[in-house]
């Protein structure tokens, strides 16, 4: 036999490990782990969803400082900001802070399906990790920086109920805030209400930013993928890489779901009905942008820090649009599986039912000008299983 | 003779952008690229423009930039601005293509009181 042969030629290339498709290649000994093994796995990607996959890392995402923000970034802010960020005083009746809806022990959100201020809401309380990277913020999108956002739950009357003239009255007369106060910001409180408000919001924010989650299994898994090592790739579990499949694939989930933070920052209507009273309902995108260019703290205003403008682009941008009727933000779904319940109103209790819901999902809700690539995915009870367990690896 | 020869040069339209796409209807070519060159998902871009008639064509009065995805109905969450550089060269910012698959840039051109539609598929990966 010619040792140039083709069946040479073959084992020299995969030897090399430059054929990623026939290296991933599915096999009945996948995951067996076994030395003799390394050219199996689970599931049999092709290409063009290893480059999917690939798209969804790496983990995690390298910081960056709100320009938008003159305090990011900056240890005493941060600092100040999270002891705010528990501060009951800071609240109009001295009985809430942040903290008591976005508990640190239930990874910053409350466990209930609405949140509960002086009121119950109409709304999931969002989860703050990984919160830096988003676009827009809460579920709207009302608001397009994490330091105006920050500001929203303490002056609402149905949230923390205070004011700014409260937050200034406080920073002042309480001699340990105001020197904390002073070492994040260089200055005293100073008799400017608003300002002083503002600035507490950019150090709750820089607080906030420092919030992220850790490398999960699956990014072991994207990074396995890069570098071509399948005896890696394979600790990942099986059920995971089918559900992980279904979601690049025809669950077609990532279209929405995309990139590192498993989210592309803008909204979505996905059929959930939006009357939150007889005769009422929540407006969604549509009420957010309404309310984003009504803010005197949006980016296009003057307590934006940055000079160049270059953050507001989105806000310049963009566009109201009847379909934004009904609209919700696409949520991360890293750390998805310690955020229940979920959607913005809360009403689906477990990532079962979530899954369920895309599989089951009731066409006639969807908005006419919606989004036509929603379908019911009639998904089998294994690959149900399937999903979870990859939304559970993230 | 240099007097003609200058004239013919002011109005010389050269529609093609280097690294760029052209697209045309009956009475315009429009030439294109975008800023960075390879658009990502969820980022914002800009769009340099060259419109320039055919055949005695009038030169564009109006341009509009837009985008949208056939298959999911459903246009940008963006408007694009659109700005005159010079004599036919236009810049589109604000941008984005917010989900990963085939958009198709819209660019209708307007002069004497009609609109061509120019079209150019693009797939996002």
């Amino acid at each position: 036999m010619n040792p140039r042969g083709p069946l040479a030629m073959l084992a020299a290339v995969l030897a090399a490990g430059f054929l990623a498709t026939d290296i991933f290649r599915a096999g009945p000994q996948a995951g067996s782990g076994s030395p003799g093994n390394l050219l199996t796995l689970a599931v049999d990607f092709s290409q063009a969803e290893i480059a999917r996959i690939l798209q969804h890392g790496p983990w995690p995402v390298a910081p960056a400082n709100d320009p938008s923000n003159r305090f990011s970034g900056q240890a005493e802010a941060v600092e100040f900001g999270r002891k705010l960020f528990f501060e009951k005083r800071l609240s109009g009746n001295g009985l809430s802070s942040c903290a008591t809806c976005h508990l640190p022990e239930r990874h910053f959100t409350d466990g209930k399906a609405r949140g509960e201020g002086f009121v119950v809401l109409e709304r999931n309380t969002p989860g703050l990790l990984n919160v830096r990277l988003n676009r827009w913020f809460g579920w709207d999108g009302a608001a397009d920086s994490l330091w105006s956002q920050s500001l929203r739950p303490i002056v609402d009357k149905r949230e923390m109920a205070a004011s700014t003239t409260h937050v200034g009255k406080l920073m002042r007369s309480d001699p340990r805030l105001a020197e904390d106060y002073r070492k994040a910001f260089g200055m005293p409180p100073s008799e400017d209400d608003d300002l002083v408000t503002l600035n507490t919001g950019k150090s709750l924010a820089a607080f906030q930013e420092t919030l992220v989650t850790g490398r999960t299994s699956f990014d072991d898994f994207r990074d396995a993928l890069e570098r071509r090592d399948a005896k890696a790739a394979n600790q990942y579990p099986a059920a995971a890489q089918r559900g992980l499949r279904i979601f690049v694939g025809k669950g077609n989930c990532f279209v929405c779901h995309f990139g590192p933070n498993f989210t592309n920052g803008e909204f979505g209507d996905i059929g959930i009905p939006f009357f939150v009273a007889p005769g009422k309902v929540d407006p969604g995108r549509y009420g957010g942008i309404q309310k984003l260019l009504e803010s005197r703290a949006n980016l296009l205003g003057g307590f934006s820090d940055d000079a160049s403008g270059k953050s507001a682009a989105s806000t310049r941008h963009v566009r109201l649009e009847h379909r934004n009727w009904g609209e919700f933000r696409v949520p991360s779904l890293r750390n998805v599986a310690n955020t229940a319940p979920y959607m913005h109103n809360g009403h689906l209790a477990t990532l079962r039912d979530v899954v369920r819901y895309y599989s089951e999902l009731n066409e006639d809700r969807l908005h006419a000008d919606g989004e036509k690539i929603l379908k019911p995915l009639r998904l089998t009870d294994a690959e149900v299983d399937d999903l979870v367990a990859f939304l559970q690896s993230l | 003779m240099l007097f003609a020869l200058s004239i013919a040069a002011a109005h010389a339209c050269s529609p093609a952008l280097a690294g760029g796409k052209l697209v045309e209807s009956g009475r315009y070519s429009v030439g294109f690229r975008t800023h960075p060159e390879k658009i990502a998902v969820g980022k914002h871009f800009s769009v340099e423009l060259m419109v320039c008639p055919k055949g005695g064509a009038k030169l564009a009065e109006h341009l509009r930039v837009d985008a949208h995805m056939p298959d999911h109905k459903h246009g940008m969450n963006y408007k694009a601005e659109v700005s005159p550089v010079s004599e036919g060269r236009y810049r589109a910012n604000g941008l984005m293509f917010h989900m990963p698959g085939r958009w198709e840039f819209i660019f209708d051109v307007r002069a004497g009181g009609k609109t061509d539609r120019l079209t150019q598929s693009v797939v996002l990966e």
